[in-house]
């Protein structure tokens, strides 16, 4: 395992309210972890922080090594080896094949790879067929499974998950669950909240929990 | 009541013969209208997308002035543009005054604000997850805003629309910068205010139910957008 996030002493302010403040914190590649805490805890704003969206007010992150700096393309060059995925997903208007090479045309991919990419991560969450639908007319399962197979198109270093088991049907929850426990071994790292009473355990699952902000416990 | 009657008749029968002089204002007005439009968009989205998706501590200030400036009446905008287009002022040697360049530039400067704030409050409705997840998704920020531009787009679609019907109701700018010269600068409000100031009701009454027929039309597609 290397690591691949630092954080040190760092906060999130939104005006007099700390909505994250952490001291020390590392992340390895290649694992899965939980991150967990109440309402308001500040787990969403963590996400955000470590997908390079949300800059911190203060302190040092690094990724793979480097520091990151919130002013420079670095971040937009780390963004994208990390991909977030909302709770509730936004899908552009169009179609389910748009909306899954979006990243990849972001990046020149383009053709016969893109359609590639796309088939296979349509293929990994069971939506083969589905290219030529209009994303804004899926369910609320199926809208999460093309989020999450646009997501997978990009191969992302890094995904982080908002509670991505929340709010859908059972058959969706297995299929993401299996999906999710897969991508460690690809070498993917997740980060992934939840309020699930049973988080996906295992030898290779960390722990995160959050508490007004601050890390309350964590099993590295 | 007659006399109405009759006016409207006879408007009517102007229109249906494709009078030179009608056909002339209507093409002068859609065309000078039709440019500051355009050029109103490419200064107007711009400005209205960078006024909603910045942070800056001036965003209040540049709120207040994008609202202002809607409110400006359009002989101000006449007499100001008039100043700087004038033989003494600072570009009366390119010769603009009285040309139907003269009336698009007025038209964008009226028409601008219009379409920067209406962009804006698209901005403002679109949903917040629209920017993260393009960027997450490894856009960058020009590309983030085209794809926030592509979902508003019936909003953005509607301030243009907006600034169109701005620039063709309006008389002030059209008359000062144009000068309302027979089959080269006459809009249709121009030819109104002047036919009808010479008693030709009939004349007047014939460009004013086209000017109308288009409002209508405009409106009608601003409606459409609106509800999609």
């Amino acid at each position: 395992m290397t690591e691949l996030y630092r954080l040190r002493s760092v906060t999130k302010r939104y005006g007099a309210n700390v909505a994250v403040d952490i001291d020390a914190l590392t992340i390895d590649s290649g694992r899965l972890y939980t991150l967990t805490g109440a309402n308001g805890a500040g787990k969403s704003t963590l996400l955000g922080i470590l997908a390079f969206l949300t800059p911190p007010t203060t302190g040092e992150i690094f990724y793979a090594g480097e520091r990151i700096d919130w002013k420079s393309g670095i971040v937009r060059k780390r963004r994208r080896k990390v991909t977030l995925l909302h709770q509730s997903p936004y899908l552009f208007g169009g179609t389910v094949f748009r909306n899954v090479a979006y990243g990849l045309k972001a990046r020149g991919i383009a053709g016969e790879a893109e359609r590639k990419a796309v088939d296979r991560a349509l293929e990994t969450v069971g939506l083969e067929g589905f290219r030529d639908r209009d994303a804004r007319e899926l369910s609320g399962g199926e809208a999460q499974r093309v989020a999450m197979a646009r997501a997978l198109a990009l191969d992302p270093e890094v995904l982080l998950l908002d509670e991505p088991l929340a709010n859908i049907d059972r058959e969706t929850v297995l299929l993401l669950e299996t999906v999710i426990a897969s991508l460690p071994s690809r070498g993917t790292t997740v980060v992934m909240t939840t309020h699930a009473p049973d988080p996906p355990a295992g030898r290779n699952v960390g722990s995160i929990v959050l508490e007004g902000g601050k890390i309350a416990h964590a099993d590295l | 009541m007659d006399f109405l009657i009759s006016s409207f008749t006879d408007a009517l029968r102007l229109i249906g013969s494709f009078s030179p002089d009608v056909v002339d204002a209507v093409r002068t007005s859609l065309s000078v209208s039709a440019g500051a439009t355009v050029f109103a968009a490419l200064f107007g989205i711009p400005v209205g997308l960078a006024v909603g998706l910045t942070d800056s501590r001036w965003k209040g200030f540049a709120v207040t002035a994008l609202n202002t400036l809607m409110a400006v009446p359009t002989v101000v905008v006449g007499l100001l543009v008039y100043g700087f287009l004038s033989r003494q002022g600072p570009l009366g040697t390119l010769g603009l005054l009285f040309t139907p360049t003269a009336i698009v530039i007025g038209g964008t400067l009226l028409a601008s604000p219009i379409v920067a704030n209406y962009t804006l409050a698209s901005v403002r409705g679109a949903d917040p997850r629209i920017l993260p997840t393009a960027l997450t998704l490894g856009a960058g920020p020009f590309r983030a805003a085209a794809t926030l531009v592509g979902e508003i787009r019936f909003g953005v679609f509607a301030a243009v629309i907006a600034g169109f019907g701005r620039v063709v109701a309006e008389v002030g700018v059209a008359m000062m910068l144009g000068g309302n010269i027979r089959g080269y600068t006459r809009t249709m409000t121009t030819a109104i205010a002047l036919e009808t100031s010479k008693g030709e009701f009939s004349f007047g009454m014939a460009l004013g139910i086209v000017l109308m027929s288009v409002a209508l039309i405009v409106n009608l597609f601003l409606s459409l957008l609106q509800r999609r």
